[in-house]
């Protein structure tokens, strides 16, 4: 005899019905719309304003524009300041990469599995301190008369102070530290879950110590080499504080003495609080930024 | 199989890679430890040889209004706009993880691209905003602003905490009966406390730390980045020393959370049954 049994009715819904899904999202996606979206496309737009009598005025002039192509190269010399800024963040991208990435083999294949996760959390820790504080220390240290030369000078390794604060080797110290743990963070992920078997293999068939570094783990370290240059490249660009603090904003460095571009334009908002012509500014660092964005991918797609 | 390497070349490899590891993390660690170690210092420029303990550093900290305040600020306005993109980003994650749909690819795109704008650009375009509403200067503008490049972190680490759970669970809840939102609530969100108080965690992080958007938009209500900053420029002085140590204070307690929240997240295989 068939005992009934009442079963609980599924009252799902299919995912295509789901309100669920809307009321999820369009939270979200209204509010980064209203404060993301929005703001991006004013200011744009903000560039094309013009300033009458000190007010921002609405309209569409490309005052603003040709008033800074006509100082390109002269005046406020924003050519040099653009130079400056891809010439310290290509450097400092690959300074990362070289540094970071040892470390990061370190972690994997010197350090014993257990202590793994301790020794990354030390190494993030920096992180999740305050940036403009880790820079200020960094001022002390590498100071005229900072901790670096005072130790170096009784030692007697130099007879005169280093200067690396206000050049953009100091820039590029504070902007190191910052990357480092991110860029320690990625390359570990990446580097631990590669296969070891790959390289146990690699030996057995024949191959010495640098070739399978060479040959089999950096290749496969590419997803990871790839997000550390796109990270460090565009976190560079767009830094600020480092440049002001440790470089002393018109830092001099192998192309010579002249500001970075996210200094000129941070400081002359702060000098003239002239709205249309700093959003030019902004949207030009933008347009750049995409550039190397677009040129970056397609480098990356050659290689394949 | 042939002998590769002499067995002291790779010791010696290893000795080296020792020597950089013990290299690095003395320079990861340097700056943290002049802050605490020359917050302590007598003299006025931080320097050897060491001239005499002292707490003044200190007490002219906490005596002085504007870096407290800033610091209230700060404290006041990064949970609070951490909180609010946790909550937004958990939902934006759940949806992102469990429905496919037209055009799922862009809204990705569009909610993870504020955290890669350059502060810089989002700070100036906030103040165009912001100020045409007259809304900025105070520190609910930073709020605003800051849960903008808080929820993509949120999405990301609960998206990540969203990967590990196996979907039968939830479809399990279903078939017993539960309607979605019983199931969200009741079967997705406690799976999801280690990735909600991650995210919090970094977003909270983020926050305080932040100091671009903060300098265009605050006005006259700084954040503590932005006080400080502030300070660099005129008032140079030891006790910006002590409010490192104090934040640096803090960022261990961030750190021990991240210990036992973040890294096992991150550091776990995806279990098997996820389809």
């Amino acid at each position: 005899m068939q005992i009934p049994v009442a079963r609980p009715q599924a009252s799902w819904t299919p995912d295509r019905a789901s309100r669920l899904k809307y009321l999820c999202l369009v939270p979200v996606v209204l509010y980064d719309s209203i404060f993301f979206l929005l703001p991006l496309v004013f200011l744009i737009w903000i560039g094309f304003w013009s300033v009458e009598n000190y007010q921002a005025v609405p309209g569409f002039s490309i005052a603003n524009y040709s008033d800074i192509f006509s100082q390109f190269f002269s005046r406020s010399r924003y050519a040099y300041a653009i130079a400056q800024s891809v010439w310290v963040s290509a450097t400092t991208t690959l300074l990362g990469l070289l540094l970071c990435y040892p470390f990061a083999l370190g972690l994997v294949f010197l350090v014993p599995a257990r202590l793994q996760r301790f020794a990354l959390v030390l190494a993030i820790a920096p992180f999740w301190t305050s940036y403009i504080l880790r820079l200020y220390a960094w001022q002390t240290v590498i100071n005229t008369n900072g901790l670096l030369n005072t130790v170096l000078l009784r030692l007697g390794w130099i007879d005169a102070p280093l200067q690396i604060i206000f050049t953009q080797m100091g820039t590029r110290i504070g902007l190191l530290h910052y990357l480092a743990p991110i860029m320690i963070l990625i390359l570990y992920l990446v580097l631990r879950n590669i296969d070891q078997t790959l390289l146990k293999a690699s030996e057995n068939l024949g191959a010495n110590l640098w070739q399978s570094f060479w040959r089999v783990l950096v290749p496969l370290s590419r997803p990871g080499l790839v997000y550390c240059v796109v990270f460090g490249s565009i976190i560079s660009l767009g830094d600020v504080l480092s440049g002001i603090v440790l470089g002393g904003g018109t830092g001099k460095s192998l192309l010579g003495s002249f500001p970075l571009f996210s200094t000129v334009i941070l400081n002359e908002y702060a000098a003239s609080t002239n709205l249309p012509r700093t959003s030019a500014l902004a949207t030009l660092l933008i347009g750049l930024m995409v550039i190397i964005l677009v040129l970056g991918l397609q480098f990356a797609a050659i290689d394949d | 199989m042939t002998q590769q390497h002499q067995p002291w070349f790779r010791r010696s490899l290893a000795a080296g890679g020792w020597v950089y590891l013990a290299l690095g993390y003395s320079l990861l660690m340097l700056p943290i430890l002049t802050l605490v170690v020359f917050s302590f210092e007598a003299s006025r420029f931080p320097t050897l040889p060491w001239t005499g303990w002292t707490w003044d550093w200190y007490q002219q900290l906490f005596s002085d209004g504007k870096l407290l305040q800033a610091l209230r600020a700060s404290l006041l306005v990064s949970p609070l706009s951490a909180g609010i993109a946790t909550i937004l980003g958990f939902f934006a994650a759940y949806a992102l993880n469990r429905f496919n749909f037209r055009g799922k690819k862009a809204l990705t795109i569009m909610l993870i691209v504020p955290i890669l704008v350059p502060p810089l650009i989002l700070g100036v375009a906030f103040l165009g905003l912001l100020s045409r509403i007259n809304l900025q200067g105070h520190l609910h503008s930073i709020l605003l602003c800051h849960v903008v490049i808080l929820i993509p972190t949120a999405i990301a680490l609960i998206t990540l905490r969203l990967m590990q759970m196996p979907k039968a669970i939830e479809q399990a809840a279903w078939n017993l009966g539960a309607t979605e939102w019983q199931a969200l609530w009741r079967v997705v969100l406690p799976w999801s406390i280690p990735g909600i108080a991650g995210a919090f965690l970094l977003a909270f992080t983020f926050s305080f730390d932040e100091f671009v958007i903060a300098w265009f938009v605050s006005g006259f209500e700084p954040t503590l980045p932005v006080s400080i900053y502030n300070f660099l420029g005129s008032n140079l002085s030891p006790t910006l020393n002590a409010v490192g140590t104090i934040v640096f204070l803090m960022s261990v307690l961030l750190l021990i959370g991240v210990e036992l929240l973040l890294l096992p997240m991150l550091l776990a295989q995806p279990t098997k049954t996820n389809s």
